[in-house]
């Protein structure tokens, strides 16, 4: 073979790497980072706060300025502009334009409060603040356009602060994510791809770390088996090893697979669980002993709190953006927090196509974390 | 069409005989019932084993035995008692059924009434709704008197009791 070209020929720009280097790539920025993580909230919180339009009144003697607003309180209460003062120095908002139905604001203010025909000198239309803010800065700016009410909320400021989590926090979230990198390149072991490759081939799995934080402890580690089962996503997977400690489960894993005895922590290969224990010897593993109201008698459970129950207070570390079923299930399953790295552009349900998080009809609601590289 | 929503019923009220939330399904081929299941959230506490999820389930194991590959979901009509919450509405469309047909809808969780996931994938199945709601709902109604029984003490609950 060698004889027929005189020259070897040039290396092709399309050379396959392991999947493991690029993981370890991703790894090293990871470590590196500086900044925050970002809470994925609503849109409203960041965007200032819209107008409507407002009909306004000018008092003619400022003497009548409280009766006039008790008076409006009374008879046109605006229900949904609630969060605006009624009156700035003299002029005074009577209902939002939308009231009027088209009609003049004497006719209006003729048909529905007589008694303050003449208390107005003249009238006018208002940009006024649609809604109440619900940030600082959206209260400052709101407040330049008409006076609001605002009651200040330190969560919401925390959210959108750029510095919810402090430098013990992060280090103790990128280390969780660390370990579903771990995870992930433990799976990956020995395969290779160009580099295009491999990060779709990334962006079709996922991989699940389930922390129990009041104990600081990992209960669930998984990985995806979504090839040979559609619905095995690794975050339908934990929730199930999760209800596994809580003498529940449905799944049972692959005969090949090796899984620990810890009922506090199962449906992890055991090679994988040696290896992390290994490679992270700082972290703790298992789940908090599980006491149910349907295992023990009366007695037994005096005194003693009940739990854990599904995912409550849990927090989920995920490679990738959960797609809309994970992240339902995680719903179901009362998370307390999301974090995932990369996001699913296609399916992703906490930040790329939906915020499942932010639906206020939903039962339970987690807060998302994302912003590792 | 009636006779298989009839049955997803009847699994429905074996879940509300076991405690569960009372949703029933089947999944159908050619006119032939291939799987069917119910809610088993609380047997499992695993809180997506919803009834459509274990028919996935049985779906697969049957393909596994038979050699199918998992394109055999494309002849599956699933008749459920209640609109797929968003989660299985995800999970149908994960799997490629052909057609959904469901009972009442589902103002809690469902994935078309609460949060429309068909607007989320490409190529949907056929969702249509309203085949025997009312008995469905009855059923839905029977169970939220009582109370769920392995759900933590809500702390307002025990306020209330002083």
């Amino acid at each position: 073979m060698a004889l027929d070209s005189a020259e070897p020929e040039p290396k092709r720009m399309k050379t396959s790497n392991k999947i493991e280097e690029k993981l370890d790539e991703y790894l090293k920025n990871m470590k590196s980072a500086t900044w925050n993580l970002t809470p994925i909230v609503e849109e409203d919180l960041y965007k200032p706060i819209p107008v409507v339009q407002a009909s306004v009144g000018i008092i003619r003697d400022p003497k009548d300025i409280s009766k006039t607003i008790l008076t409006l309180n009374d008879k046109v209460p605006m229900k949904e502009l609630q969060h605006l003062k009624r009156a700035q120095k003299k002029e005074i908002v009577i209902c939002p334009l939308s009231y009027l139905n088209g009609a003049k604001i004497e006719e209006y203010l003729e048909n529905n409060v007589k008694e303050l025909k003449e208390v107005f000198e003249e009238f006018k239309v208002c940009d006024v603040p649609s809604r109440p803010p619900q940030v600082r800065k959206q209260f400052e700016e709101s407040n330049k356009v008409w006076p609001c009410n605002f009651h200040p909320n330190k969560y919401n400021e925390k959210l959108v602060s750029g510095s919810f989590y402090n430098e013990q926090e992060l280090k103790t979230h990128r280390q969780y994510m660390e370990m579903v990198f771990e995870v992930t390149k433990f799976y990956m072991k020995g395969l290779t791809a160009t580099n295009i490759d491999s990060d779709k081939i990334l962006r079709n799995l996922n991989t699940c770390v389930v922390v129990d934080p009041s104990i600081q402890s990992v209960v669930a580690v998984c990985f995806d088996n979504r090839l040979k089962h559609p619905v095995q996503h690794s975050a339908m997977l934990a929730i199930d090893n999760v209800a596994k400690t809580q003498n529940g489960g449905s799944w049972v894993a692959d005969r090949e697979k090796h899984e620990t005895i810890d009922s506090t922590l199962r449906g992890i290969d055991e090679e994988l669980c040696c290896h992390l224990k290994e490679k992270f010897p700082q972290v703790k593993f298992g789940a908090k002993k599980f006491k149910s109201k349907r295992d023990m008698s009366e007695e037994e459970l005096q005194g003693n709190d009940i739990g854990p129950y599904l995912c409550t207070g849990y927090y989920i570390y995920l490679l990738n953006e959960p797609c809309v079923m994970c992240s339902m299930g995680l719903v179901h399953a009362r998370a307390k927090r999301v974090f995932f790295c990369f996001n699913n552009s296609e399916f992703g349900a906490l930040k790329s196509k939906v915020k499942l998080q932010t639906i206020t009809a939903l039962n339970h609601h987690f807060e998302a974390f994302t912003g590792f590289l | 069409m009636e006779e298989f929503m009839h049955r997803a019923l009847q699994l429905g009220g074996e879940a509300l005989q076991a405690q569960e939330v009372p949703v029933g399904c089947v999944f159908v081929v050619d006119n032939k019932i291939i799987a069917e299941s119910r809610n088993r959230v609380n047997e499992t506490r695993n809180p997506t084993r919803h009834a459509e999820i274990n028919c996935i389930d049985l779906v697969i194991e049957y393909c596994k035995s038979k050699n199918l590959r998992h394109d055999y979901f494309q002849n599956i009509t699933v008749y459920v008692t209640v609109e797929p919450c968003i989660m299985c509405a995800a999970a149908l469309n994960n799997v490629g059924v052909k057609e959904v047909i469901y009972g009442c809808a589902n103002d809690r969780f469902g994935g078309k009434t609460v949060c429309d996931v068909s607007k989320i994938y490409s190529n949907n199945y056929s969702l249509s709704g309203n085949l025997l709601a009312d008995e469905a709902m009855a059923l839905l109604k029977l169970f939220y008197k009582g109370t769920n029984p392995l759900a933590p003490d809500p702390k307002c609950k025990k306020i209330l009791k002083e």
